[in-house]
């Protein structure tokens, strides 16, 4: 079939026709002879985007039989879409339209006219060459899986569940532990908050264990992931009898929590398992036990140093946490133990929760001794340590509290791989985007909750879990379809070799390398089309739909004629 | 009332958005309402985000676009929420659109209608430094990329005389000067309060000069006056001249004690404005003032650190209170006891005071619409905040972001997509029975 192809400019008022000469490139663009046999229709129109605009371009299409069209109009980002949406009502694949931007890129920044006429003439011959090489490309919707792999049954797991779990969606909670809760369920409700009541967890834990559409496997690990958004293959497999069990979902949120820092001697911290050094975890459990505070000798300490910031320097960030919870246990030590003298050995005092700094307030305020440092070490339960002001001290202690940082699980490794979802510099979980999408990854469909994240408390780990859920929840609709990505990478057999570069390089994971036939393919529903790989191949195997070489030549060719 | 799958959303800054574009993409009508005559709230004002250094215009404009072209988002700009009744699930709201005066259909924003209008006012959004015409966007790259008329400003609205220049210039029939308010009623299942906060009065410590000296900045004028397409466009000079400060402390804590809460972000801006002030006053020294360090997080002490040695002098003082900004001869002279609590002084061009972040100021009157509780700072109190939900005293009304308390842009954004999740599991609830 012979082409052709449909040439509007929108005038955009005087935008555009008021600072080019719109006769002058209707008439070079109608007697333009560069693209053989094609038959141009080159008009222009007051205002394409209006409805009057719209509906006349829907006419043109239908009525003159249109094989591709040209818009001549304004920046994309303003109307690509709706002539995209114009195309998609007529017989016209929206694939075989482009929009060219004569407004912000010619009238806008260009003061004479000529200048911008000439300008708006090549884009727009661009724009025909282009479109001519342009393909017809199909959507078409999968159907999706609702339920979801939540791996880890900590606080922040069991409410990503429990968000989740409806009679149209069923959850799976895989825990490694023989119990669920994790490190808060240890805490019994010490959170520095005092809304987290003592049986919060409890209660959590029963809610989660008669809901009928949650299913929780406990001494359990997740050894096996494959597929995409909606469509999800799992194998875990029962630490103890060996059995794997294989599972269905859509969406798998990583909830794997956080690890405390352990000291070493060459960090400064050297002490025995016999000496009376605490980190937050143990003493946090003690106090919440609601046992008595003892030496191991079964004393009870007249003197109690608080070390902060124990592993900041080393990690490179600050926990977030630590002071607020170490304000916490001085607090509670006082008012059981007035007795006692606490000092706290510190650097900044940093308080994110709005409640933490009235209990520093109260720390304080009850007689706790605050020395602010440059740096701390420890031998036995003596404290080294260089104030501010550069004078250096030691000072005996009876018992000693560390308020350690936390940092990412020892599994994070293992299932960054399983997963494949990237670590940051720090070893926790990366974000799609820190600021703006931080509970998703850069793999659609998995999700990074709670301290797996990144350091924080209990309800902002609970907060994340529900945002995760707000993902899902909005996402993978019941009932609904998704549709990927039409503009995708496809790999041409012949020419790939293999080599494998295009998986290094390919963000989403979307790539496997097939070891039978040699070479590598890519999953369409995984693919984004972001080129990456495009421009690692070195045998020129790939191609990317919507943006092929020669589609991209002929336009550069036709833009510099 | 039935069941007609509609949410209010009060406030269109990134929070908002986000949770109207969730909410949208799940088929659900949102209707989103915003005070200012732009959508983008809060982060457009920064240059740039930390810790990325993210251009943030950059940032949030592909979310802005997206909001402004969905079709199950009704973007309310220069609108107020009138009043709030009902219950769970059913919720009657009166929005207020303001007479605008300008069409938002016919405008394309092409700007013709500025240099006519002969008044000039001062331009709020940028801080007051700068002066705007009574027809205005606030800022360049405004979305909705279409002006608005102050009808107390402007001559032939407020009945000084018959001015038509705005409306003769421009070419597309999209001013109307009879443009009146207009008073929507929508009825929705769920609300959710992202409105935002403020920033402490600075005014309120005499002893930090503020307001009274010109060289005194708050951290939002110090935003504005670093932005490219701000007052100045990027050039870092003193309020009234053109002179660059070669000497510039910032003061941390600005409000801490009197709010009684840390803001927790202060200290990160600091750093961002040490970055800004090296990368554009290369020879200038940087003092940091401060009482604490506080960057909570895994990315934020790495900011810090990686600002390297000497590039701002940090300044520990144990006592914010006996900090004093007043003018000498040639500057400022700041007094402040040093570490071992002896006085210390030191002469500088420029202050910036890192201000607490409050309240916004229309935050009770709001409260009081909607019917929530404000916990004691003010802020929107939330009933189980301790296991992260963002349901406020009442139910079927949610708060996420700044609205609730002070944060960051990360934990903002999570706020907005978890009150996103609880308002679909909300809606998805017969008489409480999920389906």
């Amino acid at each position: 079939m012979k082409a052709k192809v449909g040439v509007y400019v929108c005038e955009c008022g005087p935008n555009i026709a008021g600072k080019t000469d719109l006769d002058e490139i209707i008439t070079y663009l109608s007697e333009f002879r560069g693209f053989g046999d094609v038959e141009l229709v080159v008009r222009k129109y007051g205002f394409l985007c209006s409805n009057q605009g719209k509906e006349y371009l829907e006419k043109e299409i239908r009525d003159l039989g249109l094989t591709h069209l040209v818009v001549g109009a304004c920046s994309p980002r303003d109307h690509d879409s709706t002539f995209k949406d114009v195309c998609g009502k007529t017989q016209l694949n929206p694939y075989l339209y482009k929009i060219i931007n004569i407004r912000e890129h010619c009238t806008w920044v260009i003061d004479d006219m000529d200048k911008a006429t000439e300008k708006a003439k090549s884009y727009l011959r661009a724009g025909i060459a282009r479109v001519l090489y342009q393909s017809e490309l199909f959507e078409s919707p999968i159907d999706v899986n609702p339920d979801v792999l939540v791996i880890g049954g900590g606080v922040a797991g069991m409410e990503a569940a429990l968000a989740l779990a409806g009679e149209n969606r069923s959850v799976t909670i895989v825990e490694k532990n023989d119990t669920l809760g994790g490190r808060a369920g240890k805490l019994r409700g010490f959170s520095f908050q005092e809304f987290n009541k003592p049986e919060q967890v409890e209660k959590l834990i029963e809610t989660i264990l008669g809901n009928p559409c949650i299913n929780v496997f406990l001494d359990s690990e997740v050894t096996s992931v494959i597929g995409f958004l909606g469509n999800f293959e799992i194998e875990h497999v029962s630490l103890e009898s060996k059995v794997i069990t294989e599972l269905f979902c859509g969406s798998i949120i990583t909830a794997t929590g956080a690890d405390l820092y352990e000291t070493t001697e060459e960090s400064g911290f050297k002490y025995s398992e016999s000496d009376d050094v605490y980190n937050s975890m143990e003493i946090t459990e003690m106090l919440s036990s609601g046992d008595e505070i003892t030496l191991r000798s079964g004393k009870e300490p007249e003197t109690i140093a608080i070390v902060h910031c124990v592993g900041r320097e080393e990690l490179g960030y600050c926990s977030g946490v630590c002071c607020t919870v170490m304000m916490k246990t001085a607090n509670m030590i006082k008012a059981r133990y007035p007795d006692i003298r606490i000092t706290q050995f510190y650097r900044d005092i940093c308080l994110p929760p709005s409640g933490g700094q009235e209990l520093y307030a109260a720390a304080r305020s009850s007689g706790v001794n605050f020395v602010k440092v440059q740096s701390t070490g420890l031998s036995g339960t003596t404290v080294k340590f260089k104030e501010k002001n550069g004078d250096e001290g030691e000072q005996f202690f009876d018992m000693v509290l560390l308020a350690s940082a936390l940092v990412p699980s020892k599994d994070t490794p293992a299932l960054s791989e399983l997963l494949g979802i990237p670590v940051d510099e720090t070893g926790f979980f990366q974000e799609a985007h820190r600021m703006t999408n931080p509970s998703a990854t850069t793999t659609d469909g998995v999700f990074i909750v709670g301290t797996s994240q990144g350091p924080r408390n209990i309800s902002d780990s609970m907060l994340f879990a529900r945002a995760s859920a707000g993902q899902i929840l909005t996402k993978l609709l019941v009932g609904e379809k998704l549709v990927p990505e039409v503009a995708v990478t496809e790999i041409l057999e012949a020419y790939c070799t293999g080599c494998g570069n295009c998986l290094d390089v390919c963000v989403y994971g979307a790539i496997y390398p097939d070891e039978a036939r040699g070479i590598s393919i890519v999953n369409e529903a995984i693919c984004r089309g972001c080129g990456n790989c495009y421009g690692s191949c070195p045998s020129g195997a790939l191609r990317t739909k919507h943006f092929t070489n020669i589609q991209l030549f002929r336009e550069v060719d036709e833009a510099l004629r | 009332m039935p069941k007609n799958g509609s949410v209010l959303i009060i406030g269109a800054g990134i929070v908002g958005m986000k949770a109207g574009l969730m909410l949208a993409g799940a088929s659900k009508k949102v209707h989103l309402v915003e005070k200012l005559p732009i959508i983008g709230g809060k982060v457009i004002k920064n240059e740039e985000s930390f810790p990325n250094m993210e251009c943030s215009t950059c940032m949030v404009a592909p979310v802005q676009q997206e909001v402004l072209q969905n079709p199950n988002i009704e973007t309310y700009t220069y609108s107020d929420v009138e009043s709030l009744s009902g219950s769970k699930g059913c919720y009657e709201v009166v929005i207020r659109r303001k007479a605008r005066y300008i069409s938002l259909v016919n405008c394309i924003g092409c700007g013709m209608c500025y240099d006519p209008c002969p008044v000039s006012i001062p331009n709020m959004w940028e801080e007051n430094l700068m002066d705007m015409k009574a027809v205005y966007v606030p800022t360049a790259g405004s979305l909705p990329n279409v002006p608005v008329i102050d009808s107390s400003k402007c001559l032939h609205l407020n009945g000084t005389q018959e001015c038509n220049l705005c409306v003769e210039s421009c070419v597309f029939d999209a001013i109307d000067l009879n443009d009146s308010d207009e008073v929507v009623t929508v009825e929705v299942e769920a609300v959710l309060i992202a409105s935002g906060s403020g920033l402490f009065d600075l005014s309120a410590l005499p002893n930090l000069g503020y307001g009274d000296l010109s060289a005194v900045y708050s951290p939002l004028e110090f935003e504005r006056l670093f932005a490219s397409n701000g007052p100045t466009q990027g050039e870092l000079t003193l309020r009234g001249s053109d002179i660059s400060p070669e000497r510039i402390a910032i003061i941390h804590c600005a409000g801490r004690s009197e709010v009684g809460y840390c803001s927790t972000v202060c200290c990160m801006y600091s750093f961002k404005f040490v970055r800004f002030l090296l990368h554009k006053l290369p020879e200038a020294r940087i003092y940091d003032l401060y009482l604490d360090i506080c960057v909570p997080g895994k990315s934020y002490q790495n900011f810090f650190t990686t600002l390297g040695e000497g590039s701002t002098t940090m300044l520990f003082t144990p006592s914010l209170e006996d900090v004093c900004v007043t003018e000498s001869d040639s500057a400022l002279r700041i007094s402040y006891p040093d570490t071992s609590g002896e006085s210390r002084e030191l002469d500088v061009d420029m202050v910036i005071l890192t201000a607490a972040i409050v309240p916004d100021s229309d935050l009770p009157e709001l409260a009081r619409i909607a019917g929530v509780e404000l916990d004691k700072f003010g802020f929107i109190k939330r009933t189980d905040e301790g296991s992260g939900s963002t349901e406020t005293t009442k139910a079927g009304i949610f708060a996420a972001g700044t609205v609730t308390g002070p944060g960051d842009i990360q934990r903002s954004v999570i706020q907005g997509e978890s009150a996103a999740g609880q308002i679909m599991e909300l809606m998805s609830t017969i008489d409480g029975e999920k389906v």
